[in-house]
């Protein structure tokens, strides 16, 4: 090769690679402003089942989350080793009501599942979960299986951006999110985005370092197709385990959004809170993952 | 030609059943989603006279729970060792081994009063409030060599052969293996992969055991089994018995033959005291001519025990417990020695332990292991909390049920949420929030007491940036902690938790004096 061939196939080859197409990453921060108001549905009553369908009525009931032949995850909060009256862990009626009209649009298989921090079986049986979805066809609440969590890489996390996730959540065809708002000292409160704690491994300790952040980042991971916060009794203090009934506040209330950030936000203002005071949810916010103004919030009772 | 079952075949059948009861019952040992034990998994402690008379012994009580211990002893002073070879399933693991041992023939005798010796000295030591029948009750030993290695390694084993085949070969393989696993979990396989301390020393001891085969048939049971011993000494009254008490002159059948080498080499005259009326002479009998029928009670040799042994090891038995009180940890004791929920005194709590490793088998959370020689010599194979390795569950009081002793007592939940098993202690220097001013709160969130024993003060430091943080900082309401360990089992630093349970001072020391105040 001559010295002009070899200019000439450099600068082939420098002008091949200035004029491929440019790469934006558009974020979803940017774009916020575009979207509608999300809504989110309140309701109340002594019924769960029934509650539940009317908190899903205002976006079209659960089918315009399950599409028949789904593979749907219901991920509820079964963490701890208390009883359903106890308030740590989502309300067991409520799963059953959810998982019973997810099979009711059509779907193929529900899972049930979390990753408990006391000993699952324990916690499975005593927060009445493994007990009431016993004996339902297609639905499988199986305890988490170890080999099940993959690596992921956080493409948009700001604070971690690798972690092990369970494989049954990413591969869900749907997603719901059923978490139980609840007291926690060191994320204030825990609702829907730290419900996402129960679908990963690795050393989860080391998430509340940077709380609120860290779980913004894992909320990008798996976003729910819909978020349904048991509010049916919530926890006020010594959370998220709690344990005395002393701390428990009845409330019969249930609420549904498919944004995450604003079915937190919402819940957050029946403990007298403002959602910017919870980090996650302002973390979230931030990230554009959802909505925490509450003016901005369509609030729909039912 | 027509099969007829002889008493070989029955004495196998009713062998086999109580190994697979004691199975079934070690594989119930478990949480099984209801807070209470259906079964009662410690059945085999529960009628093991030797441990209804040590423990009896030691505490000075009568322990209700062990009567059926009771009906071993009537069943021998009726007809003989029978629960030698048709129902312990110690003893039929080494009939089974022999098939491959090829046990050595003609066995020496000399070594059979062994057994009694070790019975003295267990029994005196007891008399003492010195209990050492956790090395070498047979239960104790099967139990926890299956709880501490043998059922660990099986788990071990399927799952790796199993998470290879799903980890690394293709999706179609999975078809056929996943649903062989799952069966394989659901009722053969432990629930989890368990971890024990001491689980190499305890496979070793049942390899020993098991390896003395090639001396002789039984020579565990012949020579080193206190519980034969125990049983020999009461079937030298029963009535049921090998007619003739000799063997017949120059047959090659049955004295050769004989598991438990109960014929005298020179006289031929039967040790009835170590007949475990496997019968197998009846069936192998060229003529026919012995047999097994009630008679009356004559012992035609002396036990082999002389008086010189005898005094002997009442002195062992004497002296074991004294220089188990000049142990120097009963001065110091161990400061992250935790007992089981409810235990309260180290002594009592020792000379009630038999060490048949059922709590530690039962912990949900792996969390009971085998002490060393944390608390002496004397204290080998006892349970301690290692939190480290897994907590004590709040809701959880299986280690109490499955105890056939009272050494950790039974207790309701609430009174168990009570018992104090130890106090959580901050390492500042390490734990993040104080060591380097990044907020964690992992152990307070676990902290199961109702009021929570860990709480937290905001407090402004400068974190490792350099910068003024608000931080929360942890520290433990000594009132209301009760040592269960979770804050050291999930604090996140990696080696040594932050956090660590200590024992109290609240006289569970068992030092009377000096040191523990």
């Amino acid at each position: 090769m001559d010295r002009r061939a070899f200019l000439e196939e450099i600068a082939k080859w420098s002008a091949g690679l200035f004029l491929t197409s440019p790469q934006f990453r558009i974020t979803q921060e940017l774009l916020a402003a575009e979207q509608p108001l999300p809504k989110v549905a309140i309701g109340t009553g002594t019924d769960p089942a029934a509650l539940v369908k009317l908190v899903l009525a205002p976006f079209g009931g659960m089918k315009a989350f399950v599409k028949p032949g789904n593979r749907v995850v219901v991920k509820p909060n079964i963490g701890w080793d208390r009883r359903p009256e106890q308030a740590a862990d989502t309300n067991p009626e409520v799963v059953k009501a959810v998982v019973s009209l997810a099979l009711a649009a059509g779907a193929k298989e529900v899972f049930v599942f979390d990753n408990t921090c006391n000993e699952e079986r324990r916690c499975y049986h005593q927060s009445g979960i493994k007990p009431v979805l016993e004996g339902m066809k297609n639905v499988r609440c199986d305890y988490i299986d170890k080999r099940k969590f993959v690596p992921v890489n956080i493409a948009r996390g700001k604070s971690i951006h690798k972690w092990l996730f369970y494989r049954d959540a990413l591969e869900a065809d749907c997603y719901i999110n059923v978490p139980v708002a609840k007291h926690h000292s060191l994320a204030r409160l825990t609702i829907g985005l730290k419900n996402i704690m129960g679908v990963i491994g690795g050393h989860r300790g080391k998430i509340h370092h940077n709380i609120g952040q860290n779980l913004a980042d894992l909320n990008t991971v798996i976003r729910p197709a819909v978020t349904i916060v048991d509010a049916t009794r919530i926890l006020l203090r010594n959370g998220p385990q709690g344990g005395s009934l002393r701390d428990v506040k009845v409330l019969n209330t249930i609420l549904a959004s498919p944004d995450v950030v604003a079915a937190d936000a919402v819940a957050t203002t029946l403990f007298g809170l403002k959602p910017a005071e919870i980090p996650a949810t302002r973390a979230a916010a931030a990230m554009g993952l959802g909505e925490m103004d509450l003016a901005r919030i369509q609030q729909i009772r039912v | 030609m027509k099969y007829r079952p002889t008493t070989r075949t029955f004495r196998r059948l009713s062998q086999l059943s109580f190994l697979i009861l004691f199975f079934v019952l070690f594989r119930k040992t478990d949480y099984s989603g209801s807070d209470t034990l259906p079964y009662a998994v410690n059945l085999f402690f529960r009628w093991d006279p030797l441990v209804a008379a040590t423990v009896m012994l030691a505490t000075r009580k009568v322990i209700l729970i062990l009567l059926p211990s009771l009906f071993v002893i009537l069943l021998t002073v009726i007809l003989g060792r029978v629960f030698c070879g048709w129902i312990c399933p110690m003893g039929t693991l080494l009939d089974w081994l022999d098939k491959g041992i090829h046990p050595q023939k003609h066995p020496a005798v000399h070594l059979r009063k062994i057994k009694y010796l070790l019975l003295i000295v267990l029994l005196i030591s007891s008399a003492f409030s010195l209990q050492l029948i956790g090395f070498l009750d047979p239960f104790s030993l099967l139990v926890r060599g299956a709880a501490f290695s043998i059922d660990p390694m099986l788990n071990w084993f399927f799952t790796g052969f199993f998470d290879t085949i799903y980890a690394h070969a293709p999706a179609v393989a999975d078809h056929v293996t996943e649903p062989i696993y799952s069966v394989l979990k659901n009722g053969l396989l432990p629930f989890r992969q368990s971890y024990y301390f001491l689980s190499s020393f305890s496979l070793i001891i049942l390899i020993v055991i098991g390896a003395l085969e090639k001396l002789g048939k039984r020579f565990w049971c012949r020579n080193l089994c206190p519980l034969g011993a125990l049983l020999a000494v009461f079937s030298r009254w029963s009535f049921f018995r090998r007619i003739p008490a000799t063997s017949c002159k120059n047959c090659p059948k049955c004295a050769p033959n004989c598991r438990m080498n109960a014929f005298d080499p020179d006289t031929g005259k039967l040790h009835h005291e170590e007949c475990n009326l496997c019968m197998d002479c009846v069936d192998d009998c060229v003529n026919q001519s012995p047999r097994f029928a009630f008679t009356k009670r004559n012992n035609p040799v002396p036990v082999d025990l002389s008086r010189r042994a005898f005094v002997g090891s009442a002195l062992a038995g004497i002296a074991l417990p004294v220089v188990a009180k000049v142990n120097a940890e009963s001065r110091i004791p161990h400061p992250l020695l935790l007992r089981p929920p409810g235990v309260e005194n180290e002594l009592e709590f020792l000379s009630r332990c038999v060490r048949c490793g059922e709590c530690m088998k039962v912990c949900i959370e792996n969390a009971l292991q085998p002490c060393f020689f944390e608390s002496g010599y004397q204290g080998m194979f006892s349970p301690r909390l290692v939190p480290r390795l897994g907590y004590c569950e709040f809701n959880c009081t299986l280690c109490g049920q499955v105890c056939p002793t009272g050494a950790i007592p039974r207790l309701t939940l609430p009174a168990k949420q009570k018992a104090v098993i130890g106090i959580a202690v901050f390492d500042i220097n390490r734990c993040l929030p104080y060591a380097n001013g990044i907020p964690c709160m992992v152990c307070e969130e676990h902290c199961p007491t109702s009021k929570k024993a860990i709480l937290f003060r905001d407090k402004l430091v400068v974190n490792r940036m350099g910068e003024q943080a608000l931080v929360k900082q942890p520290y433990v309401r000594e009132d209301r902690c009760i040592g269960c360990g979770i804050c050291e089992n999930k604090c996140p630093l990696p080696g040594e938790s932050a956090i660590r349970v200590f024992t109290t001072n609240r006289d569970n020391t068992g030092a009377d004096e000096g040191y523990s105040g």
